[in-house]
């Protein structure tokens, strides 16, 4: 349901060329949770830009849910994002002058919906992340772990196919990091396909494949990492 | 649409919001009070004079020779004047409208210094006076040649002539419960000298401009006998630039005991008479072209900054689904919500400060369509500033998401 063939990446800058993608193959099933590892700089963030619509490829072919991806404008970009996926960042991106309900609305009202139908939808995820007493407080007023809470229930609020995660608990400590990555495998299990960037081995290990990159490149499986599911 | 996160949004960073919204506010009430005292000194200048500007002009004749004979120059000079080609005609008298210095009388309904007195300007004319001032006679009938006297300052003689010409203001003022029926009436002049009114005039103004019933005159059938006069010529139309050199050079030729001093038209009276007006109406219109631009650059600076502050949150309202044209409208709505504070506190104080300089000032109070007006062009000219600044955002890839620390 997302698939990439030979898709290339390269940066231009005046002075150099980075191929931050080579040739990358690669495709997703339905249901799935995939963890990607790899050195900083390996393409990373870029494979996932490219898979959230966040950033143009510049050879080989991506479809998304069926669909050609290819050459959408940029308005068609932005509702398929809006739609299908979800995104969660390292550093939460919630919008610092909006509270708890507005930020999770952002992507809502994106969307079209109706003011009822956005209550009913913000108020589940709200609930859903242990936030609904919080609804109306600041970003600032609340812990990481909170944030990033937060920035999840945002994403999922569309019920989106996928959700994009670049180091989700980066900016998190273990405690925390722990909680968000429960509330991830929960999401999951209740269907949502999830691709999510990590450094962390113990994390990477509870997904149900990894994929390990390097220098723009897909290899199997980062060695030494043994998957959870796979043992079990 | 998405007015309530934005409001929201604004007022938990309010100060920077407030502050364009003060400059747009004290902006529009200058503006709209601007645009009153331009108004007002537009109308004001805009009365008509009541004579035929475009083709008078006036000259003044000095007699200074010992055998220097008034009656005679003046009686010559007429003659000349009325023949001569491309002029229309000629009249002695003591002044023109807006020409700032002027005779004044009063005249009463009734004889007495203890009765209500009206204040007039006074022209003295001779029964070409109609003609050559190119004023409308609208009621009664014009002066004969025989009714003309000549008043000698030294000798004896009427002080004042019997019969007189109104102009229709005039009318009003004395006979406000007839004015259509003034012909015929005898009204009194020092006090009580009796004069009948034999014609009305549809409209000539006072030579002073400010005076608040400058469309009070009267004409009077009289040639005063003095050294220094004054002609008013009429030339046919378009002829009057090319005459007035040849005028000049006439009369100054033909009469070597007096000189001709002063020549101007009546264009170049008005203009002067006005210079202080349409400087103001300049140096308004200035002001509030620089303050509107000092207020539109303002716009363009917060909304730039705000934008270059904003970046990565714009990156990630954009990865959430928001197309370009949503980003746009989002700083566009920002500023139509600052630009509305603005112009509505703006016209509370314009309201104010109208109310302030209307008793101040004596202006008269703003025309209510100034108001919506000055909104209008405010809410445009924030729109315009933030256009640009707004597109830029446009420009912020969804990639800044993932990629701004
Ligand atoms: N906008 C850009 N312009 C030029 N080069 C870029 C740009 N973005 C990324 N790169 C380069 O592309 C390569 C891949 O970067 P990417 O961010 O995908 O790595 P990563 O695996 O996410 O690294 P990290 O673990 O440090 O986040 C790097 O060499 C990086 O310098
Ligand atoms: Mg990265």
């Amino acid at each position: 349901m997302l698939s990439m063939k030979n898709v290339s990446k390269i940066y231009r800058t005046e002075s150099i060329e980075t191929h931050a993608l080579r040739e990358f193959s690669f495709s997703v099933n339905e249901g799935d949770f995939i963890s990607v590892t790899g050195p900083s700089g390996s393409g990373k963030t870029t494979f996932l830009n490219i898979a959230g619509l966040l950033e143009e490829f510049s050879n080989g072919v991506y479809e998304l849910d069926g669909q050609n991806v290819t050459n959408l404008s940029d308005a068609q970009r932005s509702r398929l994002r809006n739609e299908k996926i979800g995104f969660i960042f390292q550093s939460f991106n919630l919008i610092p002058e909006l509270d708890v309900f507005d930020n999770v609305d952002v992507p809502l009202r994106y969307r079209g919906f109706k003011a009822a139908e956005r209550r009913k939808r913000i108020e589940r995820v709200i609930d859903m992340i242990g936030l609904g007493s919080r609804a109306h407080h600041l970003p600032s007023q609340l812990s990481g772990g909170q944030q990033q809470r937060v920035a999840i229930a945002r994403a999922l609020a569309g019920e989106p196919r996928f959700l994009l995660a670049d180091e989700p608990t980066g900016n998190l400590d273990s405690q925390m990091a722990e909680s968000v990555m429960q509330l991830l495998e929960e999401i999951n299990r209740a269907g949502t396909t999830i691709i999510m960037v990590t450094h962390e081995k113990n994390l990477a290990k509870r997904a149900r494949r990894n994929i390990f990159m390097h220098d723009g490149r897909v290899g199997s499986n980062e060695p030494g990492l043994h998957l959870a599911a796979a043992s079990a | 649409m998405e007015i309530g996160p934005i409001w929201r949004a604004m007022l938990r960073n309010k100060t920077s919001y407030l502050l364009i919204a003060l400059q747009i506010a004290f902006t529009m009430a200058i503006m709209v009070n601007a645009i009153a005292i331009i108004q007002e000194r537009s109308r004001m200048m805009a009365r008509p004079s009541g004579v035929d500007e475009d083709n008078i002009f006036y000259l003044s004749s000095i007699g200074f020779a010992p055998d220097f004979n008034p009656r005679a120059a003046i009686e010559q000079d007429l003659d000349a004047l009325r023949k001569f080609p491309g002029v229309a005609n000629a009249i002695v008298t003591n002044t023109v409208p807006l020409q700032g210095g002027g005779w004044s009388q009063g005249l009463r309904r009734e004889p007495g210094d203890d009765k209500e007195n009206i204040g007039v300007a006074v022209y003295f004319v001779d029964e070409q006076g109609i003609d050559t001032f190119g004023v409308n006679l609208t009621g009664g009938r014009n002066f004969t040649p025989t009714e003309i006297l000549w008043f000698d300052s030294e000798g004896g003689g009427p002080r004042w002539p019997d019969k007189t010409i109104l102009t229709q203001a005039m009318a009003e003022a004395l006979f406000p419960e007839s004015p259509q029926d003034v012909v015929g009436k005898t009204v009194y002049i020092e006090n009580d000298l009796p004069v009948t009114v034999i014609g009305i005039i549809e409209r000539m103004q006072a030579a002073w401009k400010s005076w608040s019933k400058v469309e009070n005159a009267m004409l009077v059938p009289m040639k005063r006998l003095e050294s220094a006069v004054r002609y008013v010529i009429r030339t046919q139309p378009g002829y009057r630039d090319e005459v007035m050199p040849q005028v000049e050079k006439m009369l100054a030729e033909s009469n070597t005991g007096r000189i001709i001093r002063s020549m101007k038209t009546m264009t170049e009276t008005r203009q002067r008479s006005y210079l202080e007006d349409s400087a103001m109406i300049k140096l308004l219109i200035f002001v509030v072209s620089i303050l509107t631009a000092i207020t539109g650059l303002g716009i363009v600076g917060l909304a730039s900054f705000s934008v270059a502050r904003r970046s990565k949150q714009i990156g990630t309202r954009r990865a959430l689904g928001a197309t370009r044209t949503a980003i746009l409208r989002y700083f566009m709505l920002e500023n139509f919500i600052i630009s509305s504070v603005g112009v509505i506190a703006g016209a509370i104080i314009a309201v104010g400060l109208n109310i302030w300089m209307v008793q101040a000032f004596d202006l008269t109070p703003i025309a209510w369509y100034v108001i919506p007006l000055a909104m209008l062009v405010l809410w445009l000219v924030g729109q315009l500033a933030v256009f640009g600044p707004a597109h830029r955002a446009t420009m912020v890839s969804p990639a800044v998401a993932t990629r701004a620390v």
